[in-house]
């Protein structure tokens, strides 16, 4: 079917929305990096919107140096890495009993853990818990309270749930027993949710904010996202950084902008670097979780 | 889920159908079950349910010494503390304020998106503008904090230096209340629209092109199509998403809001989680912050208990 003048108008206004949104998307990213990477002087006139404008690295050479952001980095990976283990591990184990008919009381368990969705002691009396454990100024702190998520934990006792009765028989028949049909049965054919939640606990290890900020007193134990943050937000430390990029000729190198830009590509970099593997599972993981809980 | 599960558990009754009670078979199946049970139970009880309990020192004045147990009680003062402060009323306010704009502003532009992305031909230019726009929901606030200031602050800001060069003064986008809250209210939309809009497409999938077909040889154009097809196609998912999105109305993102505050504009940016952060944790009031807390959670309670229950007559209640 040919297309008619009105719809190639449409179609036409329905392209260029998209593309104008698409930049809208891309733009601060762009301009963050670009910013990032240009000439002091270029970024002072206002030069610099899309792409970097002299070529200039002092601004990640003085977070380097003058911060303490490598160490901040590490502490990231370590809190995403020993987090998403310790999380998927406990969501396993707990969501596959909940997932057996067989299981006695798994509906009161179940609407149990459904109601910490509904209803949370909320900031202060979770902080006095922890508190009373020791645990604050630990990354136990980070990793303990929010071990579980109550809303991926449903997502894969849904998905263990849907595995056909079939396969469960027959594994009985061959005497396998119940921790074998977990590891042998049960968690090959889950690969897909396994994926999917790895990725939603990973990110949110990674972004970690808040819970850094109340639990973690001592700044050699900050994560990116907190270290960068109290950057971003104080003049006087960003001006510190500054002074430590001067040239030959006692010129500044670089400007506040660039560091702050620097700091947020630190953050940013290492997910660009997985995005593209990992959007289909994201995608996907939208969709278990809009079944039914 | 409730009606299906009791159906299916009823077809493999793990009772014995003569004495009503467990057989040994169930009861040895249920024991490495339970075991494996046990430490999620154990973090279910520590680290949510036992937090609730500790509520109890919203109805006392709670000091590190006596602890949560032997602090003394003093019934509702805190509560009548809150309701009779104007400035944990404001708290109160701006909560439901930014977060009901959130929801009526916010909420149009996912469909908005999917549909345009529904009408796109070439697979190729619809994956990519997918992949653009779904890439900012991955952003931790800080990130997006990091952009908003790189973008609008007052000397700096790409946009002022834009500003300044067609009309001659800056603005102080950040420190202007209306300003500060179209950054906030911004922001949100650009972080999870193009994750909003997830949901949607997939409703349109189940869409029969056929009707596309019968409208278009009705003399339908691309509008009349979209206005009489696509969305009356999509108006269950549209209508429960946005009941269940009411259900949410006390959450206002912690991350957000601390990320792009500024001295200036706290009149209408405090929120009921920055307040206690800054007032209950830094400041050490406890049991105040602790009775705002509650009154929250009570709140949301009932409005997710009452969503859902409207949702349920759509037949797509959250559980």
């Amino acid at each position: 079917m040919k297309a008619s003048r009105g719809e190639k108008i449409f179609y036409g206004v329905n392209y260029a929305l998209l593309i104008l949104l698409g930049i809208t998307c891309l733009f601060p990213l762009l301009n963050t990096i670009a910013l990032s990477l240009s000439d002091i002087h270029e970024i002072e006139s206002g030069n610099v919107t899309f792409y970097p404008i002299g070529w200039n690295t002092e601004a990640f050479r003085s977070l380097i140096e003058g911060t303490r952001i490598v160490e901040a980095f590490r502490n990231s990976v370590v809190i995403t890495i020993v987090g998403v283990t310790a999380s998927m591990v406990a969501t396993i184990i707990t969501a596959y009993p909940i997932s057996r008919r067989i299981f006695i009381g798994r509906r009161p368990f179940t609407l149990g853990i459904v109601f910490t969705m509904l209803f949370s002691g909320g900031l202060i009396p979770t902080y006095l818990v922890v508190n009373s454990l020791g645990l604050v100024n630990s990354y136990s702190a980070l990793w303990l309270p929010g071990l579980i998520s109550a809303y991926n934990l449903l997502i894969m006792r849904t998905f263990f749930e849907n595995i056909p009765d079939d396969i469960d028989d027959a594994a009985r028949i061959d005497g396998c027993s119940e921790m074998g049909y977990l590891l042998r049965v049960v968690l090959p054919l889950s690969m897909p949710v396994i994926a999917t939640l790895t990725l939603f606990y990973g990110v949110s290890n990674w972004n970690m904010f808040m819970n850094v900020l109340i639990y973690i007193n001592e700044t050699e134990k900050y994560n990116l996202t907190v270290l960068v943050q109290n950057m971003i937000k104080s003049q006087s430390l960003l001006q510190e950084i500054v002074n430590t990029g001067v040239t030959d000729d006692d010129q500044l190198a670089i400007v506040p902008e660039s560091i702050k830009s620097a700091g947020v590509l630190v953050i940013v970099l290492p997910m660009l670097a997985v995005y593209p593997f990992i959007q289909k599972f994201f995608v996907k993981g939208v969709m278990l979780g809009s079944v039914k809980g | 889920m409730e009606t299906t599960t009791a159906a299916t558990t009823e077809k493999r009754l793990p009772r014995s159908a003569k004495t009503g009670r467990w057989s040994k078979r169930v009861l040895r199946a249920n024991i490495p079950l339970i075991l494996l049970f046990l430490p999620g139970a154990l973090y279910f009880i520590i680290f949510k349910y036992v937090p609730m309990g500790g509520l109890m020192i919203a109805f006392k004045d709670y000091n590190f010494h006596d602890g949560v147990f032997g602090s003394p009680w003093v019934g509702m003062k805190h509560f009548d503390t809150i309701f009779s402060q104007p400035h944990t009323l404001n708290v109160i306010r701006n909560t439901v304020m930014l977060s009901l704009l959130n929801v009526f502003v916010g909420f149009p532009f996912p469909i908005i998106l999917a549909i345009l992305l529904n009408e796109v031909r070439r697979a190729w230019f619809k994956k990519t503008i997918q992949t653009i726009v779904y890439l900012p929901h991955f952003f931790s606030w800080v990130i997006i904090g990091g952009f908003v200031v790189t973008l609008f602050s007052m000397d700096s800001g790409t946009i002022n230096h834009w500003i300044e060069r067609w009309f001659g003064d800056s603005y102080p986008f950040l420190y202007k209340p209306l300003s500060w809250i179209a950054i906030y209210l911004g922001s949100g939309i650009w972080k999870e629209i193009g994750f909003g809009s997830i949901i949607y497409l997939a409703a349109l999938t189940s869409i029969d092109p056929s009707l596309y077909e019968s409208a278009s040889l009705d003399g339908a154009n691309k509008f009349r199509q979209i206005w009489h097809v696509t969305i009356p196609g999509i108006s269950t998912t549209i209508i429960l998403l946005f009941i269940l999105s009411m259900g949410r109305v006390m959450e206002v993102g912690f991350d957000q809001i601390y990320v792009l505050q500024t001295p200036m504009v706290t009149d209408i940016a405090d929120v009921i989680s920055t307040y206690i952060y800054n007032t209950g944790l830094k400041g050490a009031q406890f049991s105040l912050t602790s009775a705002l807390g509650m009154f929250e959670s009570i709140v949301g309670l009932i409005l997710v208990l009452s969503a859902n229950a409207i949702a349920r007559k759509y037949d797509r209640g959250l559980w």
